[in-house]
C-alpha cells in the first residue's frame, strides 16, 4: 500500500519535471550549483584578521592607564568638613562648641530625650543586648519587633505593618519589590532621593509629573490610555502605581490626596504613599496625610514611612492591607538581606507611639507652632501647617552660605542647610535652609529664631 | 611534588560539574594519592608563584554532588511542581479553601499586582516549609536563645503562638562569631551610660546635623582598627554597598563581580550604571581572562578604554563558606591596574591571628586593597557598616556618598556598642578577653569541620571558615532536618533556592566563640543521630578520625572511598 502510494507520488513528480517550463528547470539547476559551491568553498575567518597578537595584547595591557578611583576633593569643598555635635542632638544642641536651640533636626514631638522612651530602650538594651545578629528569616525576629509591627498596623489602621532597619532603605526597598521592569510609574518631580533610588532599582517606566500638579498628571495618565487602547494586551500586564510624598522633604508641601485617589479609580493605578515628614505631624492623631484629608486608608495601597523622624528612633516601616504588605517578606531587598533593627531601637520606638498615643494634644501644639514661625517670616512663599521651611537663597549668593549658619549660631540658632547630591538628583530642588519646627521650643525661641534668620539674611546673603 | 609535614599543596581546581575537588595532603592522611598527584602536576600555571603568595594553606573543598542525590533531587522537585500545579488548580476552582490574602473589592478591575507564576514557588513549596524561617526569639542571640512557640493549624499558612517559650536551644544560626551578643558585660553598660545621655535617635543626616562626636570618634577607631588611613561609618550595612558603589564608579566603569556575590554588592553594582561581568566564584583564571578582555577591547562595540576596572569580592561566603583568594586577586589587580573593593561583612573578627579580618588571615597589607568594607553586625555585636581606605577616598565619600547626604547616621548606644567590642577584640580595653574569642573561634571552627568531616557529611567550602554548610539536597529533608534539629533543641538555618542553586539546599551552621566544647559536642552528636535518620551522610570521601600523633613519613592511611 505505502509503495504503491510513493509510486503514485513519483509519477506525479517526473510528469511535473516534463511540464515544467523551461527557465524554471534553468534557474533549480543553477540553485543546486550554487548551493554545492558554498558549501564546499573556504569559509572566511574574519577573526583572524583583527586578532591581536599576544605582544599587542601585552603592550595594551602595559599602556592602559585607570583614572583615579576617586576624583580629588578640594579643602574647602562645602561637605566636607562635617559640624560636630557634642552631646545628644536635642532640643538645647551643642554644635561646634556653641550652644544653640536646635531648629535642625527632624525631632518634630520632642522624644529625641523623652525619658519614658529611654528607659524603655534600656529595658531592651539590658535584655537583648544590642544587635540581632541575623536578619529576620535567621533568627532575628525578636518578640519586639512583632510586637511594633502589630502596634503600627493598629496605629494607623491597617492590617499588616513591616519593619525595616533603616529609613532610607524602606522605600527604597519597597517600590522595586511591586514595580519591574515594564512597569510604569508616575512619580512627583519633587520626589526624595530615595524614591529615586527605589525607583531606579525597580527598572520600570518612570513618569514625572510636575510638582502637585493634578492636571499634569492626569495629561500623563490620558496619554497612557491611549497607548492601552492601540496595544491592549501589553495593558492588561502592565502595572501602574503612582508614587508621591505625603508632605515633601524637597519643598515642603502637601500632596493634594483627595485628587490623587479620585485620579487612582478613574485610571487603575496604585497609589504608594511616602509619609516620612507626615507620619506624627498631619492629622488629628498623627496619621499622617489621609487622616489630615480624612481618607479612608484602604484607598492607599501601601504607605511608608521611616521612624526616624517624629519617633525618633531608627529604621522605617510600610503598612497596608496584608495582600500587599506579606509581599515585601519575602521580596523587600532591605528586608530578607539585611540584619534586623536593634530590639532597643524598636522599643524605643514602641514607647515613642505610646506617647503620641496617649498625648493627642500635641499635633496641634505643633500645628500652632507651625503657624506661628510662618508668620514671623513672612514674604517667603510657602504653604500652611509645615513643621519645617523653606526660605530659598538663589545660587548668587550661596558664597555666603556658609557664613550665614555660622553667624547664626553665634546667636544661638543651629540651622543647616538642605544637602543634595547635586549631579545625582533627577531635578534639584533649589538651594535652602532647613528651619524645623518642633514641640519644644517656646514662642519665644520661635520669635527669636525668626528675627535672627531675617537679620543675618539681610548682612550676608542680600 | 611532595609537600612538607603538615604542609599543604594548594589545590588546583579540577572543575567537576562546576565543583571544585581539593588535591591535599593533611596530617594524617592523604587522599587517594594518585588522583592528587595527577590533578596537581596537570595544572602547573601559577603553581609555583602562588606558591610564594600564600603563606598558610589554602584548603578548600566543594565536594561533587552524588549522581543518584541529584537525580533524586530533581525527582522530588519534579514531584512537588506537580502537586503545586494540582494545588492550585484545586484552589482556583474552590475545591480547596484558599488561605492566602486577596486583592479588594473595588480593586479587582486592576491589573493584578503579582503575576501568578511569580509566586508558584511561595505558594506551593516554600510555604510547606515555612516554620523553618522566621522563628520568633526572645533573649539575646548568644550561644543559647530561647525561641517563642508557634503552632500552625492550616499548613503554615498562619502561625499562632502557644505561648510557650522553647528555652536553651542551642544557637547554630546567629551571626555572633565573637561572642559579643551580650546583655551584661563591659560593652552593654557602656552602651547603657550612652543611651542615657544621647538617647538613641539622631534626627538626621551626617552631613545635616546628625554628626555626633560619637561617630568621628568611631570612625577614628575603625581606621585604626583596619590600619587604613581613615574610615567612615553607616548605618545599615546592605546600605553601606547599595548607596556607595554607585558613588565610586559609574557609567564608563567595568565591575567585575564574583558569581555568589551578596544581594547588596549586586544592587549595588545595578545601580551605578556600570557594565557588570561575573566571573566563576573565587575563579582567579576566570577573573584574569575578564581582566585581560576588559583592557585589550575596552568597553564593547565603541572600543574606548574603560574609565577604572572595579573588582567586588566577599572576605568570606556566606552560603558556601569559601575565603576568597585574597592573594591571587591582589596580584592581578596590581598588575592590570584595577581596584579592589573588599567586602568583609562575614569574615571581619572572624578571621586572622588578630581579627583584623581576611588580610590579616592572608597576612597581607591592608594598604593593597583600595576599598575595605565590612559591616558591625556579625562580629561586634551591633549593627551598621564602614568603608575604610585611604584619606582621598573617604573625603570623597563623606561628600558624595547617599548615605551621608540622605539617611540618617549611626544611633549613639550601637556607636557605642562597636567602640567597646572593638576596643575589646583589640586589646585595648586591658584585657585579653578579645584574643580569647578569636582563639576560641578558631578552635571550634576546626573542631566542629573536623567532626563533621568525619561523620560523613558533604561540608563546602574552607577549613578556616566559621560558616560551616552541610549539603541536603533534597527538598523534603530541609524541612526534616530544620524541623527535626528543633525538636532536639537546635536551632539551625536551613537555606534553599533561590538563596543556593536548585539542588544544593543546604543547612548552614554559624559557630561562636560563645559556643563551648560541651554546647557543639551536643550538637554534633544530635546533627549525627539526624543524619542517620534522614540519610545524609553522602561523603565518598570519609576521613578517618585524627589519631593525635605527629605526622609520619612512613605511615599513610589510605582514606576509604
Amino acid at each position: 500500500m505505502a509503495t504503491a502510494a510513493e509510486q503514485w507520488v513519483l509519477v506525479e513528480m517526473v510528469q511535473a519535471l516534463y511540464e515544467a517550463p523551461a527557465y524554471h528547470l534553468i534557474l533549480e539547476g543553477i540553485l543546486i550549483l550554487w548551493i554545492i559551491r558554498l558549501l564546499f568553498s573556504k569559509t572566511y575567518k574574519l577573526q583572524e584578521r583583527s586578532d591581536l597578537t599576544v605582544k599587542e595584547k601585552e603592550e595594551l595591557i602595559e599602556e592602559w592607564q585607570p583614572e583615579p578611583l576617586v576624583p580629588p576633593i578640594s579643602k574647602d569643598h562645602p561637605a566636607l568638613n562635617y559640624n560636630v555635635v557634642s552631646g545628644p542632638p536635642s532640643h538645647n544642641i551643642v554644635v561646634n562648641g556653641k550652644k544653640c536651640v536646635n531648629f535642625a533636626s527632624f525631632n518634630f514631638l520632642g522624644l529625641l530625650d523623652n525619658p519614658r522612651v529611654k528607659a524603655a530602650a534600656l529595658a531592651s538594651l539590658k535584655k537583648y543586648g544590642v544587635g540581632t545578629c541575623g536578619p529576620r528569616g535567621f533568627y532575628g525576629t525578636f518578640d519586639v519587633h512583632l510586637d511594633l509591627e502589630d502596634r503600627l498596623a493598629k496605629f494607623m489602621k491597617t492590617e499588616e505593618a513591616i519593619i525595616y532597619s533603616y529609613g532610607f532603605a524602606t522605600i527604597a526597598s519597597a517600590i522595586p519589590a511591586y514595580s519591574k521592569r515594564g512597569d510604569i510609574v508616575f512619580v512627583d518631580r519633587a520626589a526624595c532621593f530615595a524614591i529615586q533610588k527605589g525607583l531606579q532599582a525597580s527598572r520600570s517606566d518612570i513618569k514625572l509629573f510636575q510638582h502637585n500638579d493634578m492636571a499634569d498628571l492626569e495629561r500623563l495618565l490620558k496619554e497612557q490610555e491611549m497607548e492601552d487602547q492601540k496595544n491592549p494586551r501589553k495593558a492588561r500586564v502592565t502595572r501602574r502605581f503612582i508614587v508621591v510624598e505625603g508632605l515633601y522633604m524637597n519643598t515642603g508641601t502637601i500632596c493634594p490626596l483627595p485628587e490623587l485617589v479620585k485620579l487612582k479609580y478613574k485610571y487603575k493605578a496604585r497609589i504608594f504613599l511616602e509619609e516620612s515628614l507626615s507620619f506624627g505631624v498631619l492629622g488629628e492623631h498623627g496619621r499622617g496625610v489621609t487622616e489630615h484629608f480624612g481618607i479612608s486608608i484602604d484607598d492607599i495601597d501601601l504607605i511608608s514611612a521611616n521612624m526616624e523622624n517624629s519617633l525618633a528612633s531608627i529604621g522605617g516601616f510600610c503598612c497596608g492591607r496584608s495582600f500587599v504588605i506579606d509581599h515585601q517578606r519575602l521580596s523587600g531587598q532591605g528586608y530578607c538581606f539585611s540584619a534586623s533593627l536593634p530590639p532597643l531601637l524598636a522599643a524605643a520606638a514602641i514607647e515613642a507611639l505610646n506617647i503620641m498615643e496617649e498625648n493627642p494634644g500635641i499635633f496641634l501644639v505643633l500645628k500652632e507652632k507651625c503657624a506661628r514661625i510662618h508668620k514671623a517670616l513672612q514674604g517667603d512663599s510657602i504653604s500652611e501647617h509645615l513643621p519645617d521651611v523653606m526660605s530659598t537663597a538663589s545660587a548668587a549668593q550661596l558664597a555666603n552660605v556658609s557664613l550665614f549658619f555660622i553667624q547664626c549660631m553665634d546667636r544661638s540658632i543651629a540651622l543647616t542647610q538642605a544637602r543634595y547630591l547635586e549631579k545625582e538628583e533627577k531635578c534639584l530642588p533649589p538651594p535652602s535652609i532647613r528651619v524645623v519646627v518642633t514641640v519644644e521650643q517656646t514662642d519665644e525661641e520661635l520669635e527669636r529664631a525668626a528675627h535672627t534668620i531675617k537679620e543675618v539674611a539681610q548682612a550676608v546673603l542680600l | 611534588m611532595r609537600p612538607g609535614p603538615g604542609g599543604c599543596c594548594c589545590r588546583r581546581p579540577v572543575r567537576a560539574n562546576g565543583c571544585v575537588a581539593n588535591g591535599e595532603v593533611r596530617n594524617g592522611y592523604v587522599r587517594s594519592s594518585a588522583a592528587a598527584a595527577a590533578a596537581a602536576a596537570g595544572q602547573i600555571h601559577h603553581v609555583t608563584q602562588n606558591g610564594g603568595l600564600y603563606k598558610r594553606p589554602f584548603n578548600e573543598a566543594f565536594e561533587e554532588t552524588p549522581m543518584l542525590v541529584a537525580v533524586l533531587t530533581y525527582v522530588g522537585y519534579g514531584v512537588l511542581t506537580l502537586f503545586g500545579y494540582l494545588r492550585d488548580f484545586l484552589r482556583h476552582w474552590r475545591i480547596e479553601k484558599c488561605h492566602h490574602a486577596t486583592e479588594r473589592k473595588e480593586q479587582q478591575d486592576f491589573v493584578s499586582l503579582y503575576q501568578d507564576f511569580e509566586n508558584f514557588y511561595t505558594r506551593n513549596l516554600y510555604m510547606r516549609i515555612r516554620d523553618n524561617w522566621n522563628r520568633p526569639i526572645c533573649s539575646v542571640p548568644g550561644a543559647r536563645v530561647d525561641i517563642m512557640e508557634r503552632q500552625s493549624h492550616d499548613y503554615n499558612w498562619s502561625f499562632k503562638y502557644t505561648g510557650n517559650i522553647i528555652k536553651g536551644v542551642i544557637n547554630m544560626g546567629s551571626y555572633n562569631y565573637l561572642g559579643f551578643a551580650r546583655n551584661t558585660g563591659s560593652c552593654q553598660e557602656a552602651a547603657a551610660k550612652v543611651l542615657e545621655e544621647y538617647g538613641v535617635g539622631v534626627c538626621s543626616t551626617r552631613q545635616e546635623i546628625g554628626n555626633l562626636d560619637k561617630h568621628e570618634e568611631l570612625e577614628k577607631l575603625v581606621a585604626s582598627f583596619l590600619g587604613v588611613e581613615a574610615a567612615m561609618a553607616y548605618g545599615m550595612g546592605f546600605a553601606t554597598n547599595s548607596m556607595n558603589i554607585p558613588a565610586l564608579v559609574g557609567k564608563g566603569c567595568l565591575i567585575l563581580s564574583d558569581e555568589l556575590n551578596h544581594a547588596s554588592l549586586v544592587l549595588g553594582a545595578r545601580l551605578s550604571g556600570a557594565t557588570i561581568r561575573i566571573f566563576k566564584h573565587n575563579n582567579m583564571q576566570s577573573l584574569e581572562k575578564l581582566l585581560k578582555d576588559a583592557i585589550v577591547y575596552g568597553q564593547p562595540r565603541t572600543r574606548r578604554p574603560w574609565k577604572k576596572i572595579l573588582i567586588l569580592v566577599e572576605g568570606i561566603y556566606s552560603m558556601e563558606g569559601s575565603i576568597v583568594r585574597l592573594p591571587e586577586v591582589i596580584a592581578l589587580k596590581k598588575k592590570y591596574k584595577a581596584y579592589l573593593y573588599l567586602d568583609e561583612a562575614h569574615s571581619i573578627g572572624a578571621l586572622g591571628p588578630t581579627g583584623r579580618g581576611v588580610v590579616d588571615y592572608f597576612g597581607l597589607d591592608p594598604e593593597d586593597v583600595d576599598v575595605m568594607m565590612g559591616t558591625f553586625t556579625k562580629s561586634f555585636g551591633a549593627s551598621g557598616g564602614y568603608i575604610g581606605g585611604k584619606k582621598e577616598l573617604i573625603d570623597y565619600l563623606r561628600t558624595h556618598s547617599h548615605s551621608a547626604v540622605y539617611a540618617t547616621s549611626l544611633s549613639p548606644p550601637v556607636v557605642e556598642q562597636i567602640v567597646t567590642s572593638m576596643k575589646c577584640i583589640m586589646g585595648q580595653d586591658g584585657t585579653t578577653l578579645g584574643k580569647e574569642c578569636i582563639q576560641q573561634l578558631a578552635e571550634n571552627t576546626r573542631y566542629f569541620r573536623r567532626r563533621l568531616k568525619e561523620m560523613g557529611f558533604i561540608i563546602y567550602g574552607n577549613e578556616d571558615s566559621p560558616v560551616v554548610p552541610l549539603m541536603l539536597y533534597m527538598p523534603a529533608k530541609i524541612g526534616a532536618f530544620g524541623r527535626e534539629m528543633l525538636k532536639r533543641n537546635i536551632g539551625v538555618v536551613v537555606v534553599g533556592f533561590p538563596a543556593t542553586p536548585i539542588i544544593e539546599s543546604r543547612a548552614r551552621f554559624c559557630l561562636s566563640a560563645a559556643h563551648t566544647k560541651e554546647i557543639l559536642d551536643t550538637a554534633l552528636k544530635e546533627i549525627d543521630e539526624v543524619g542517620d535518620l534522614l540519610q545524609l551522610k553522602y561523603s565518598r570521601h570519609r576521613l578517618v578520625p585524627l589519631l593525635d600523633r605527629p605526622f609520619d613519613e612512613t605511615t599513610y592511611e589510605e582514606t576509604e572511598d
